[in-house]
């Protein structure tokens, strides 16, 4: 049970951190300590299952919820350039809210790409 | 009406041979000009193909490349004790996230991916071993 979701967040690290390993080690090293934090709890607890419940949230985070930028060197405008990197697993809000776009508080309040 | 059947299927055939065929003689005559075109330095690759039938892994190889694995896996305390018979938990002193972390850095150098049921029971070196080796998609 924890060891099945302690692979799925190690899964998710190497698809929201590809490529940037000092990232991807620093998240991987977090998610042991994490774990070997709760080491004492009895399986059959409810805060062991609270504790996996919290780490499968963290997994689908990393996977739906974290874009990598990326610096475009060589554009005039290199500091405000980022090349993102949405891949096919980021929540993609419908921004519903913005259509309606009635006002600008409204607007406001939508998200863009679903990257919140 | 059976002759003309026959010729049709022909044609779809030799129509499907000539289309299967094209791509390969297309994919490498763009890539001289366009490199000399282009300015900036992006990264392009053409669609070469490549032929070569994949050779599957031999078992010493991957023996070897597991046991290189673990050699370099930090928590692995006494290196003496590596064979290939070695049982994560019992001779190599991993605990179960260890294990977790040794079969995940198994998963990414062979490149591919271990479902949780088959992975929870890979606990041994030979085991991982005959499992990579009965993976088609492993490289």
């Amino acid at each position: 049970m924890a060891l099945a979701a302690y692979r799925h967040v190690l899964r998710s690290t190497q698809v929201a951190f590809q490529g940037d390993l000092r990232t991807l080690s620093a998240a991987r090293v977090e998610a042991r300590s994490k774990f070997d934090q709760n080491r004492f709890l009895s399986p059959s607890s409810t805060e062991a299952e609270q504790k996996v419940l919290e780490a499968k949230e963290v997994a689908r985070i990393l996977r739906q919820n974290v874009v990598q930028g990326e610096q475009v060197t060589g554009s005039k405008l290199q500091e405000q350039r980022y090349q993102l990197r949405i891949h096919e697993e980021i929540e993609r809000g419908n921004n519903d809210s913005i259509k309606k776009g009635s006002s600008l508080a409204a607007a406001a309040t939508g998200f863009c790409g679903g990257a919140r | 009406m059976i002759r003309t059947a026959l010729i049709q299927s022909v044609r779809c055939a030799s129509r499907s041979v000539t289309r299967t065929q094209l791509p390969a003689s297309r994919a490498i005559a763009p890539c001289f000009s366009v490199t000399s075109t282009r300015s900036t330095p992006a990264p392009r690759y053409p669609g070469i193909r490549y032929y070569s039938a994949p050779a599957g892994l031999s078992k010493p190889e991957v023996e070897g490349r597991i046991m290189d694995l673990l050699k370099n896996f930090d928590k692995v305390k006494d290196a003496s004790k590596l064979s290939n018979t070695s049982h994560f938990s019992n001779d190599l002193g991993l605990d179960s996230l260890d294990t977790v972390e040794v079969v995940m850095a198994i998963e990414e150098e062979f490149s591919i991916e271990i479902p949780d049921k088959e992975a929870d029971s890979l606990l041994s070196i030979d085991k991982a071993v005959n499992y990579i080796l009965g993976q088609p998609d492993a490289h």
